[in-house]
């Protein structure tokens, strides 16, 4: 039996080892040393802050899916992240399809009296309302913490309900308090796709191997190409662009595919995603029950990581001497584009915070350009990063801190007074601490802005160049705000409120 | 509207307001027993909403969170929340705590009562509040932090002051405008020669809300939002209150001040002199948009989309002040009827007597069919009676109301994600005159 076959992923904790709260070192993340109880022994913290869960990454992919309702099932609060998400819906499907559009999500809003008798009627009543008032393919039905903590049976209503609605009904479970790495998100959605879009059609294996869903026929040039949502078109654009030049057609999927048209994901020649963290649930799924083989090395950000990326999918294509060519084209224009930038980021410190594959990717990037990593923090740490951190290690002269946190503003604040970088690299509402500190601040994802292939160093390159030109405008706030924290607190250890097995690590 | 779901809902949960409305006090320190995502949900949802501001002193991220698990499921949060409480106070520097409880630690049955009570029983300055998400909307979070702030942290006791009073009725971030509008109607309150104690703004202190049972009257700029705070105020420190709608432009300041000045015993004589000069500045501003306003034809119909507060102020100030023709207003918060009532009140006694429609719907999608109900299809021909020219002012949400009747629009209601929103208010005499300038800019915005 696969995981698929369950009635929800399991969680990350579980499948993947991977934890939370870890103070650690580049050198200790990349040697073997030091690193076990992280991985089989996760820490805990007994001061937090709080942070996501699995359901805000799950949202903001399924949101993006036309012709399709999100219902979240919960209380009234669950889900209304989607305002600001639903930004990059309407961003999305107007530079996609050439049409402004709001997404449609909708909330149970289980009050007290759901809470004490259940909710699973109102679930089923909603359904019923949703696919006559909206006539969608698809309502993907999510449940959030309440249904979780009082034992609502969301795939039982569905199964009920499936037969009376023309919407087809895919229930993703996001019951926050369950688990810890909101990575499970990425599990939670496909596991939705999979169980209920890509499987009337499994097929057992034939002579020649697995088959694609019934009927298709395999696409020999096409590939997948994974997107749960980290890239903006702007970058599915220059990857498309550099696997068109080796004469390969692009599928991308998950985001802003129509739940009809999914089923062509199981017809291609490989699957190739773009960051582990995101991707290895679905594709081992694929790779098991289509017989679409995967690649899942390697972030395309950077330049050395973007030719490791496209040599490994020439590989499989047999294109090798192309893929040589094209890379050092590629790098020659690039880095004679690069050389106006470079000396005003030479030396200079910085500091970067995001999930952990995007973190170390824009890491390597930032020392290509000439910048020397001060610091780094992941939002979690499993052993698909191993690789990354040793190629971090090798390219560095100086061991330097690297903060195993969900976000943590505080670790953070006391760790940038201390290291005093001279720019900070953070993710959506994670660039205010170093902002309010008075460092230069960019974000380091952002569905508008490029990021990935050569492209996306050429603008993250020209994107902080302009940044630190002028500076200004967080030394200013800096004088004039202060964070938080009681002066005591930056004298302190950044990571003496984690607790490991046998005692603190500080 | 749905009776089994919400569409887009304008709020989030109750525990969303109260962290918002925590993070607005002087020092204000939430701490959330909740599972880790639920700070996180909260600042997405001012990102996308509150009009470009996330946060403050201590918001978004920053927010202290037990981070509930499944084990505390099991065995129950207690311990992990005195853990919490200790910890924060070591790390973050405020003037004030506050314990909001969610949906998970409501559900296990923490006892979060005696926990705080024992903190400030060592004088930590603490409050807590039952802020489940199943309770209701960001509006009743609201609600219960003043609740508890008025029970548990205000001083007990003490001498009322005559001319002294509170103000509240708007909530942080969900209210985009909600500084702008409270500095505004201080402003007016502070030119009647009161002394006025606002909760929310920069000159506020925590000293000054420690003593604000001093004040001999609450007034609360809503017929919604802060009710039962109001109630359980009087009932704890005596002080009786005034709700009053939002006053928006000069029409409905002017009722606001007559009405506040009777109650709070300022002489009508001071009441009318400080209408006057207020007017005076005005008109001042407004009377050299005469030429354009007439010969632009800007007069326009309008549908107007909002919470409880706005739907009927602005209502009320586009067909009273502006000469707009409203015909119709939505109301998105879902209400008890005789909430309902209150504001359906406020509309049948308008001055221009406009006959305005508002119903109660919370779902944005369907506003278009209220509208056809209320203007039915002009027929055919080339004579056409139709919805137009026409403005919708709502949230961000309505703009596609506005593009399938192809009329210009301006984000005033959560949620807010097209403009970028500080000290701007549209309350008072000031406030109208911001309203002015917004909508029509929007409307000769291709001029």
């Amino acid at each position: 039996m696969s995981y698929i076959d369950l009635k929800s992923a399991p969680k990350r904790e579980d499948r993947l080892k991977a934890c939370i709260a870890h103070g650690s070192t580049i050198c200790e993340m990349a040697g073997a040393k030091g690193k076990k109880s992280c991985l089989q022994n996760d820490g805990d913290r007994s001061f937090t802050q709080g942070s996501i869960c699995l359901l805000l990454p799950a949202l903001a992919m399924l949101n993006t899916l036309p012709d399709n309702v999100v219902l979240v099932h919960s209380a009234i609060g669950c889900g209304s992240c989607t305002h600001s998400q639903n930004a990059n819906v309407r961003f999305g499907s107007s530079v996609r399809q050439g049409k402004v559009k709001d997404g449609v999500w909708l909330s149970t809003a289980m009050n007290e009296v759901d809470v004490i008798s259940g909710g699973e009627e109102k679930l089923e009543q909603a359904i019923i309302e949703a696919d006559r008032r909206y006539k969608p393919f698809s309502i993907t039905v999510v449940a959030a913490c309440v249904p979780g903590i009082i034992g609502d049976d969301i795939d039982g209503v569905i199964q009920r309900i499936q037969p009376e609605v023309n919407a087809r009904l895919l229930p993703v479970h996001c019951e926050g308090f369950k688990t810890k790495i909101w990575a499970t998100a990425y599990d939670a959605v496909y596991h939705g796709i999979g169980r209920t879009l890509l499987r009337e059609g499994e097929q057992a294996a034939t002579g020649d191997g697995l088959s694609p869903f019934k009927g298709l026929e395999r696409l020999p040039n096409t590939v997948n190409l994974m997107n749960v949502s980290s890239m903006g078109r702007v970058d599915e654009l220059e990857l498309e662009r550099l696997l068109k030049t080796l004469g390969l057609d692009v599928n991308i999927f998950p985001v802003f595919t129509h739940p009809d048209s999914m089923v062509k994901a199981t017809q291609a020649a490989l699957s190739i995603s773009t960051c582990p963290t995101h991707d290895d649930y679905f594709l081992s799924y694929l790779e098991e029950r289509f017989g679409v083989p995967a690649l899942i090395r390697h972030m395309p950000i950077g330049i050395e990581n973007t030719g490791l990326w496209l040599r490994d999918v020439a590989a499989r294509f047999g294109f090798e001497e192309q893929a040589e060519q094209i890379i050092a084209r590629e790098e020659q224009e690039l880095n004679d584009a690069l050389a106006i930038f470079r000396p005003l980021f030479e030396g200079k410190k910085v500091f970067i915070s995001a999930g952990e594959f995007r973190a170390l990717a824009t890491a390597r990037l930032l020392e290509e350009l000439g910048f020397q990593v001060a610091g780094i923090r992941s939002f979690h740490h499993d052993e698909f990063a191993e690789v990354e951190y040793q190629k971090l290690a090798n390219s560095s002269t100086e061991d330097y801190v690297i903060d195993i946190a969900n976000v943590q503003p505080f670790e953070e604040a006391n760790l940038l007074k201390k290291l005093k970088p001279d720019l900070f690299l953070g993710h959506a509402n994670g660039n205010g601490t170093a902002a309010k500190l008075g460092i230069p601040t960019h974000v380091i994802y952002h569905t508008a802005l490029s990021y990935i292939g050569y492209k996306g160093v050429y603008e993250i390159a020209r994107r902080l160049h302009r940044q630190l030109k002028n500076p200004i405008y967080n030394r200013k706030l800096s004088d004039n705000v202060r964070l938080p924290y009681r002066d005591e607190w930056y004298g302190a250890s950044p990571f003496a409120y984690i607790n490991t097995q046998g005692g603190t690590a500080a | 509207m749905s009776d089994n779901f919400i569409e887009r809902a304008r709020y989030t949960c109750a525990q969303g307001g109260a962290a918002a409305t925590v993070t607005a006090l002087p020092g204000g320190i939430p701490i959330l027993h909740s599972p880790s995502g639920c700070a996180g949900n909260f600042a997405w949802t001012q990102n996308g909403g509150s009009g470009l501001q996330v946060g403050g002193y201590c918001g978004t991220l920053a927010i202290p969170s037990t981070s509930i698990q499944e084990r505390d499921v099991v065995f129950g949060g207690d311990e992990r929340l005195r853990e919490q409480v200790e910890s924060t106070i070591k790390v973050m520097d405020g003037r004030i705590y506050a314990v909001l409880t969610s949906c998970v630690s409501e559900v296990i049955g923490d006892d979060i009562k005696s926990i705080v009570a024992d903190f400030r029983g060592q004088g930590v300055p603490i409050i807590g509040a039952e802020t489940a998400g199943f309770k209701g909307n960001s509006y009743k979070g609201y609600d219960l932090v003043l609740q508890s702030l008025f029970s548990d942290f205000l001083e007990q006791g003490v001498a009322k002051k005559k001319k002294r009073v509170n103000l509240w009725g708007v909530v942080p971030s969900f209210d985009p405008f909600w500084r702008g509008n409270l500095e505004e109607v201080r402003r007016l309150l502070e030119a009647l020669g009161l002394e006025v104690n606002s909760f929310f703004l920069d000159v506020d202190t925590i000293e000054g809300i420690r003593q604000s049972a001093s004040a001999s009257l609450n007034i609360v700029i809503s017929h919604s939002y802060g009710l039962e705070a109001a109630g359980v105020f009087e009932a704890v420190h005596g002080t009786p209150y005034v709700s009053l709608p939002l006053p928006v432009g000069a029409s409905a300041t002017e009722s606001f001040l007559r009405a506040v000045g009777k109650k709070a015993g300022v002489r009508s004589t001071q009441t009318e002199a400080v209408i006057k000069s207020e007017k005076k500045r005005y008109y001042h501003y407004l009377e050299p948009l005469t030429d354009c306003f007439n010969d632009l034809d800007l007069q326009r119909y309008a549908v107007v989309v909002g919470d409880s507060n706005y739907a009927v102020a602005l209502t009320k100030f586009l067909a009273d002040d502006l000469g707009w023709l409203p015909e119709l207003a939505v109301c998105t918060d879902p209400l008890q009827i005789h909430e309902q009532d209150r504001l359906q009140e406020q509309l049948k006694h308008l001055e221009s007597r406009y006959p305005v429609k508002l119903v109660f719907e919370s779902d944005g999608s369907q506003v278009i069919h209220h509208l056809r109900e209320k203007w039915p299809s002009a027929g055919s021909g080339r004579y056409q009676n139709v919805f137009g020219p026409a403005f919708v002012i709502g949230s961000s949400l309505d703009r596609e109301l506005a593009l399938e009747i192809g009329a210009p629009h301006l984000s005033v209601s959560f949620p807010v994600a097209n403009r970028a929103i500080l000290d701007r208010g549209y309350t008072g005499f000031r406030g109208g005159l911001r309203l002015i300038e917004d909508l029509i800019g929007a409307i000769v915005a291709g001029r």
